[in-house]
């Protein structure tokens, strides 16, 4: 059997390991547009072959897997699919596992994911406002967050999923700071625009939506397009830095386990997460009339105001959430793959081992924010000791030279893997292989310490325990979902109805 | 003794921050823990420099006097304290920094001059050393004494420590994708917005520079200032993961089972007893009332400089409500006793007002000794509960009956074992290594 991958980062490292574990030999193919170690000697061992190729251009793939003559192929990264890579795959007759450039619209544009789930009364969804430019974003942010409330407390992102880059999460909840936080507001939303700039395939620039605070957690699914198959609860951490602080990064290290849930979800918050993700992926099928058939995950929060809730969703598995649940997946996953692709997963028995598994990732310094600081500069790693340490090593942003160096790239260098009894031991164990990773010309790698750890641990499971209470309370009060303000001289206002009703007259204009 | 706090912005676009508002309202909350100095340093981008803000008085008081557009910064530190003229310290060599710190690096008997040395030596250790982390570590494994500090570089790094055993805190926490802040206490972090996500540990070193965060800790041991508990944080704060409010109602159910009287009324002397006199109420069943209306500002009356402002601060703070006291057994609540004085007014006040008896209870066991590291406890022979014993005291002050909380109770309110607490101003032993 030859299976061809595409994409190069720690999760790609992860997907060709779990093929090269299979059961089948498959030998491994693949393009990624840098030479990922890992990946790259996964091919050679395999006898397979792996190339350097742009992996958003779908013909040019297409090509590769042609000549190579491979079974099928598996798709790791979203911009490929946002590109119609799988499409172009499929049209020639070779089949794929990755969601088609319609369906994975779901994640391109977060702006019309939000819309399908309002249009089709699907759970978790938060009020937003989209605009074209971030002159119309601050008019409306400063002019109307009197009468609604809810623009003082928001998320600015951008509507296009632009590689986990530009959110910024404003609380405006103190009146007193209310100049600062107005300002920074207007100032992101310049940014935004200008970094929207380099993306022409989506209309909608800024999206803002109501700020929601509660613990975060990653469900990620098989799908055949009738069937789906959750996975292990995994979370993963975006802050940059140490205490939860800094920039919004791809994800810094995951935890999940020791059961098939995290300690502070509930079963039913599970079951609740998975109905939603079933929903969107139905809804986004009815939609376009297309079958999705690959990996789809929701990025979720339990919130205060709907429960369980979407915050992005993603036409892939999740970095560094993969390697959590690939690393304890029992079932062979090239079989996952095939019922897949013959729409045949709800007949297959889909299992995990019953572990904590901890990821942290390693970053030069200057991820994320100032990358060509990150970049280029001389790797080394005791792959040996760190397995020692019982501990797995995956590569990422680091790029294999002809004459076998290793320099990083940029983002993510390197994600450490540790499977335990319980996630701080896990934890634990990553810790004690930090020194095996460095950068020769001494310039530094950050990573975060604390995740995994007790502390942080105890304090998801805090938040987590408030949040509950509080959409519990909504539910038995029936009024789960409701936003509803009195202003004065106004009286009521429901801006749950307000949004279906702009929502309604746009799509009567469409 | 001081508050401080730091700001720090992180990211693209970080300089669109101004952390001046963020200081003024985080150090308002801290306004607690010093009444006569106010101060803040702010990194400045566009000259590429900090700048300095200092004055006496309240922390509002300062802050109206400059002018706001002034000075402002997306990287700030600033401090409160109990001492005129103790402002943030300035070092200009080798390398410009700025440093808010409280307790006392044991440097100099004087708290200023010490952090002045202290800063001066980080400053040539990082020109040294080059990398802050390690500078600031050298620093804390040399310098003995119970303090925790923010420093400021000109090259926007932000340091922060605390000495080998933790004596005084520091709490972390986060705003966003954007910032990071720093406080000695958590209420700080709560009143501008910020999560609370941490603190800084015993002998452990956090820097925050514009790529990253790094922590360095090489202490095992612990010996948390138990007095922060009583008296010195607010209720709504966390030090070192342990809720203020919680200890403050142990104490309280402790008192109440300790030593245990009859009365018609119990009623705490605002504001920290208040806690102690309502846990002490759910746990002997009688009732709890509002004793006192306060006049003016609040003013926290043990560390207010001269015994005159002492007796004329307690005095606008507590006018007794005459019908919560008339004709009844009253069990009075306070948090400590220092040399007996405002005490003793406040029994005479609500006998005055009609209460038949009075049993004083302390939530502190006896302050019988100095603090080494800058809380200002009084000279040794200023201390009541060093010169007397319990019944001579009520006597002193007109109580009927006197108890203080025992140093067990205290620890056991706590909650952690003896060994991770100082203790010193209850027993006279400081922490092994601290002086």
């Amino acid at each position: 059997m030859k299976i061809m991958g595409v994409g190069n980062a720690s999760r790609e490292h992860a997907i060709a390991e779990a093929l090269e574990r299979s059961k089948y030999n498959p030998k491994v193919f693949w393009l990624a547009e840098i030479r990922n170690p890992g990946i790259f000697y996964i091919c050679k061992k395999t006898g397979g072959d792996f190339s350097l190729s742009k992996t958003t251009e779908p013909d040019k793939v297409a090509s590769y897997a042609e000549r190579w003559g491979v079974d099928f192929v598996i798709v790791g990264p979203e911009e490929p699919n946002f590109h119609g890579v799988p499409d172009e795959l499929e049209k020639r007759g070779i089949p794929c596992v990755g969601a088609n450039k319609e369906v994975a619209m779901i994640e391109m544009s977060k702006a019309e994911m939000r819309r399908l789930q309002w249009e089709y009364g699907i759970k978790g969804k938060l009020l937003f406002k989209t605009f074209k430019s971030s002159q119309d974003a601050y008019t409306v942010l400063e002019r109307y967050s009197d009468t609604l409330t809810w623009l003082q407390n928001v998320a600015l992102k951008p509507a296009r999923q632009a590689g986990g880059k530009g959110v910024k999460v404003v609380e405006d909840q103190q009146l007193y700071l209310h100049d600062e936080k107005q300002r920074f507001k207007s100032r992101h939303a310049d940014w935004l625009e200008g970094y929207m700039k380099s993306y022409s395939d989506i209309d909608d620039k800024i999206l803002v939506e109501e700020k929601v605070w509660g613990p975060e957690y990653t469900l990620q699914c098989f799908t055949d397009g009738k069937c789906i198959k959750g996975m292990p609860l995994v979370q993963d951490n975006k802050h940059a830095h140490e205490f939860d602080i800094g920039t919004e990064t791809g994800g810094m290290g995951s935890i999940s386990g020791p059961s098939f849930n995290l300690p502070f979800i509930t079963k039913e918050e599970y079951e609740e997460s998975l109905e939603i993700v079933k929903s969107l992926v139905q809804a986004i099928q009815e939609k376009t009339g297309k079958s999705y058939h690959g990996i789809v995950a929701g990025q979720m929060m339990l919130t205060e105001i709907e429960g369980p809730t979407i915050i992005e969703m993603y036409s892939r598995f999740g970095d560094p959430e993969a390697l959590n649940v690939l690393s304890i997946l029992k079932t062979d996953f090239v079989d996952i793959c095939l019922a897949i692709l013959d729409g045949k997963l709800s007949n297959l028995k889909v299992e995990f081992d019953e572990k904590a598994t901890v990821v942290k990732a390693l970053a030069p310094k200057g991820y994320p924010d100032y990358r060509e600081l990150a970049k280029n500069h001389l790797v080394s790693v005791d792959e040996k000791a760190i397995r020692q340490e019982g501990c797995k090593f995956y590569w990422g942003s680091a790029n294999l030279s002809e004459n076998g160096e290793i320099l990083s790239a940029g983002s993510r260098l390197v994600e450490i893997l540790a499977i335990a009894d319980d996630i701080q031991e896990a934890s634990r164990m990553i810790d004690n292989c930090i020194p095996y990773v460095k950068l020769s010309d001494g310039w530094g790698l950050f990573y975060r310490s604390d995740i995994g750890s007790h502390e942080l641990l105890s304090k998801r499971i805090d938040v987590a325990n408030r949040v509950r209470r509080l959409y519990q309370y909504r539910r038995d009060k029936g009024i789960l979902g409701k936003r509803i303000d009195w202003l004065p001289k106004v009286g009521k206002m429901d801006p749950v109805a307000l949004l279906k009703s702009e929502l309604s007259k746009s799509k009567g204009e469409d | 003794m001081a508050g401080i706090f730091g700001f720090y912005a992180f990211g693209e676009g970080r300089e669109n921050w101004d952390s001046k508002n963020f200081i003024y309202y985080g150090l308002s909350s801290l306004q607690g823990r010093g009444q006569e100095a106010a101060s803040f340093a702010v990194y400045n981008h566009e000259v590429k420099s900090l700048k300095w803000i200092f004055g006496d008085g309240l922390v509002e008081d300062v802050f109206e006097r400059i002018k706001r557009d002034d000075v402002k910064g997306f990287l700030g530190i600033g401090q409160v304290s109990t001492e005129k003229g103790d402002y943030v310290i300035k070092v200009e060599e080798p390398i410009q920094l700025a440093l808010v710190g409280d307790g006392k690096p044991a440097l100099h008997e004087n708290r200023q001059v010490s952090f002045q040395i202290f800063a001066e030596m980080l400053s040539k250790e990082i020109d040294e050393k080059k990398d802050p982390i390690d500078a600031a570590k050298n620093l804390i494994k040399e310098v003995k004494g119970g303090y925790s500090f923010i420093a400021l570089t000109k090259d926007q790094k932000m340091i922060c420590g605390r000495d080998i055993h933790g004596i005084k805190p520091l709490e972390v926490g986060a705003i966003g994708f954007d910032i990071g802040a720093i406080a000695s206490e958590s209420s700080a972090l709560d009143v501008i917005g910020a999560e609370h996500s941490g603190y800084i540990r015993p002998g452990e070193v956090v820097t925050l520079d514009p790529l990253s965060i790094e922590r360095r800790s090489f202490s095992n041991k612990t010996a948390y200032c138990s007095f922060e508990y009583v008296y010195l944080a607010r209720p709504d704060s966390y030090l070192n993961s342990i809720p203020v409010g919680k200890v403050r109602e142990m104490i309280g159910k402790r008192l109440a089972e300790e030593n245990p009287v009859k009365a018609d009324v119990i009623i705490g002397v605002p504001d920290t007893a208040i806690p102690f006199s309502m846990a002490y109420s759910e746990h002997s069943d009688i009732p709890v009332r509002l004793g006192f209306t306060r006049t003016g500002r609040h003013v926290r009356s043990a560390i207010k400089p001269s015994q005159f402002e002492r007796i004329v601060g307690v005095q606008l703070k507590l006018n007794p409500i005459k019908t919560s006291v008339d004709g009844k057994e009253i069990i009075l609540i306070d948090d400590s006793v220092v040399r007996g004085n405002t005490l003793r007014n406040t029994v005479y006040n609500i006998k005055r007002k009609g209460a038949k008896k009075v049993h004083v209870r302390v939530g502190s066991p006896p302050l019988i000794a100095r603090c080494p590291f800058g809380t200002e406890v009084p000279q040794e022979d200023e201390l009541i509960g060093r010169a007397l014993s319990n019944d001579e005291i009520a006597e002193i002050i007109g109580a009927d009956t006197f108890a203080y909380l025992s140093i067990e109770g205290l620890i056991e309110s706590v909650g952690l074992p003896k060994s991770s607490l100082c203790l010193g101003c209850f027993t006279g032993k400081y922490p092994e290594g601290s002086l």
